[in-house]
């Protein structure tokens, strides 16, 4: 019995909604779909940007510094030994499309050093990170040589030639401020480097690149893994690494990836690349609760714009509403058509807003993306957010559809059908 | 049956409370065609609002057809309207949106019990009421006689035990007045309705079986 009168009362809200909207102003569902629409496209939009700006992140982390996997010395030591026959046991693990094992060393470097007045005169110079490597190896696992924007990249016998991370040569590309960088290495310049061991070398200039890896990548300089031997030693570096940089191919999952090489015996620290990325994260974490705010803001205008125009076609009804309740009509059904149009707009609004961030907003981005200095920014569309923004439009609407039915509701019948 | 015993209706509070009905008591049997006369603001509306379970008394008590409908929670008492009792206002109680054939369904729609055929019977009621050719206009697209007689063919749809009508010929002419009326006779005598009429119009007396006379909100007597 109670079915039966729940589905009598939800056919009778469904006609009286249907029979509103049809019959209604033309532009009250026209205003409400539009304004739910735009919520919607405002919500997605923002976290769609953001998203994109850590997807955009992720990716030249990944690309230019990390690779997928890491594999890093024990707690207790600085370097990675038996590093050669560790990368051919690496190779063989399926799914791998590349291994690179780094050397690294900070380096005091200067530019232009013979111009300086005094010794200890700063000069054009800095203290950077100096990674040695085999360069055709490193070109399986990140994209550096990809990024060159002056010059060339370096080949494996390279011994007096380096490649500069453009905000470490400085000019007119790098984003760092001039007394930052080199202020402005050109391919072809000597530049000299002071090792953390004391030796000092000189350098011509082979190439410069940006990765648009502002923290990382682009401040640093490479040299092959063959000098950085010479450099640091070549008895006991010849068969060492700083870290072992390994890249999965497309599809393989990286946990799996890390389960495996966690139980070939190597001695040293697996971890993915996500596990480096946490500081970026968290900036981008504060921009979500950000985004998440105006979402809500937006959310909550399009609820308010709703309750009013419901409210005051509610007011507008009194009379009809009274008459309805008069002749026996059951409050749950007179309330379940105002909820019913306000799910309905919702809906709509969504569908739409929906059609034009799929439709417009996509392949817009797609095709001109936005040029920020981390690099090109597309919107990254994640189901989370469509979900949570879908589920956020359509319980605003609800709401804003139930309170001002439910307020009249309240009322007399006599006092509504003379509209009191 | 109604029976209503001692009804009191109290509008406001304090200086400016408005005592409406002073203990009202009368009984109308089943089949019988009765009106309910009186000056303006002798309680006539106040009383049918009360007995058409549209309003709640001070005090007293009502009986239809032995439950004591003052008793119902409010979901059974607009149950109970929608079932058992038709309803005729005394002007624009139509609902603008639906059209004629719509405005007469919607309470069969609404129902458990009538819900089957609703089209078919909401269609066969206004032929009976003369407006078989009007289903598909809207309101606005008929005159207030035919509006007034859409809205007894609504009152009726559920087959109700009582009908109420609020002055239901207050705001027509007098050729428009009179369908209405005999409408009301003829559904009284050939179908046995039970029709209460609020009417402060003295002619109207010859349509009904019997005339129940208020007075400042006092029940002084019948005809």
């Amino acid at each position: 019995m109670a079915v039966r009168a729940f589905i009598g009362d939800l056919r009778v809200a469904l006609f009286l909604a249907f029979k509103s909207i049809v019959k209604g102003n033309r532009w009250v569902p026209i205003l409400l779909v539009l304004v739910m629409a735009s919520s919607f496209v405002n919500v997605i939009f923002t976290s769609s940007i953001l998203a994109g700006v850590m997807s955009t992140m992720d990716k030249q982390l990944v690309d230019t510094v990390l690779a997928n996997v890491v594999i890093s010395p024990e707690e207790d030591e600085y370097y990675i030994n038996h590093v050669n026959s560790w990368e051919d046991r690496i190779r063989q693990i399926p799914g791998i499309a590349g291994v690179s094992s780094h050397l690294n060393d900070s380096a005091f470097i200067e530019y232009q050093w013979k111009e300086k007045e005094r010794p200890t005169d700063k000069g054009k110079s800095g203290t950077w990170q100096v990674v040695g490597i085999e360069p055709q190896q490193e070109a399986d696992v990140t994209t550096i040589h990809s990024h060159i924007i002056e010059g060339s990249y370096l080949d494996d016998g390279d011994r007096d030639e380096i490649v500069l991370g453009v905000e470490i040569a400085g000019g007119d590309s790098a984003q760092s401020a001039p007394f930052l960088t080199l202020g402005g290495v050109k391919v072809g310049d000597k530049v000299r480097l002071t090792y953390s061991n004391g030796i000092q070398r000189e350098y011509t200039v082979k190439g410069i690149f940006r990765a648009r890896e502002m923290e990382q990548a682009d401040r640093t300089a490479f040299v092959t893994r063959q000098e950085m031997v010479s450099v640091l030693g070549r008895q006991v570096f010849f068969d060492r690494a700083s870290q072992i940089l390994v890249r999965a191919k497309e599809g393989v999952n990286e946990n799996s990836l890390i389960r495996q090489l966690s139980i070939i015996g190597l001695k040293g620290k697996v971890r993915s690349w996500r596990e480096y990325s946490g500081a970026m994260h968290s900036v981008i974490f504060t921009f979500r609760i950000i985004a998440s705010l105006i979402g809500s803001i937006g959310l909550a205008v399009a609820a308010i714009v709703m309750f009013i125009v419901i409210y005051i076609a509610v007011i507008n009804k009194k009379h009809e509403i009274g008459i309805l309740r008069a002749i026996g009509i059951q409050r749950g059904a007179i309330i379940g058509s105002y909820l019913t149009q306000a799910l309905l707009y919702a809906v709509f609004g969504v569908v739409f807003g929906w059609l034009a961030v799929r439709f417009l907003l996509q392949p817009y981005f797609v095709r001109y993306p936005l040029d920020l200095p981390i690099g090109l920014v597309s919107l990254t569309v994640q189901p989370l957010t469509v979900g949570s923004s879908t589920l956020g439009l359509i319980g605003s609407a609800i709401l804003a559809g139930f309170i001002p039915a439910w307020f009249i509701m309240k009322q007399g019948i006599i006092k509504a059908i003379w509209g009191e | 049956m109604i029976v209503a015993r001692d009804l009191h209706k109290i509008y406001g509070r304090g200086l400016s409370a408005t005592h409406a009905l002073k203990g009202v008591n009368l009984a109308v049997e089943s089949g019988e065609f009765v009106a309910v006369m009186g000056r303006s603001g002798s309680g006539k509306s106040t009383l049918l609002h009360l007995l058409g379970l549209l309003d709640m008394p001070t005090s007293g008590e009502i009986y239809i057809e032995d439950t004591d409908v003052l008793k119902l929670a409010e979901e059974k008492k607009s149950k109970f309207r929608l079932e058992r009792l038709g309803y005729v206002f005394q002007e624009y109680s139509l609902l603008g949106e639906l059209t004629v054939l719509e405005n007469v369904y919607l309470p069969a729609l609404s129902s458990i019990t009538h819900h089957a055929d609703y089209k078919e019977r909401a269609t066969k009621i206004l032929d009976i009421v003369g407006l078989g050719e009007r289903l598909g206009h809207y309101p606005s697209e008929v005159s207030g006689g035919e509006q007034q007689r859409v809205a007894i063919a609504r009152a009726l749809v559920n087959e109700p035990g009582i009908l109420f009508a609020d002055e239901p010929t207050a705001s027509l002419d007098v050729k428009s007045a009179g369908v209405v009326l005999e409408l009301f006779r003829k559904l009284n005598k050939d179908l046995g309705q039970t029709i209460v009429m609020v009417t402060h119009e003295p002619e109207d007396e010859q349509y009904v079986d019997r005339v129940i006379w208020l007075k400042d909100g006092f029940g002084v007597g019948c005809q």
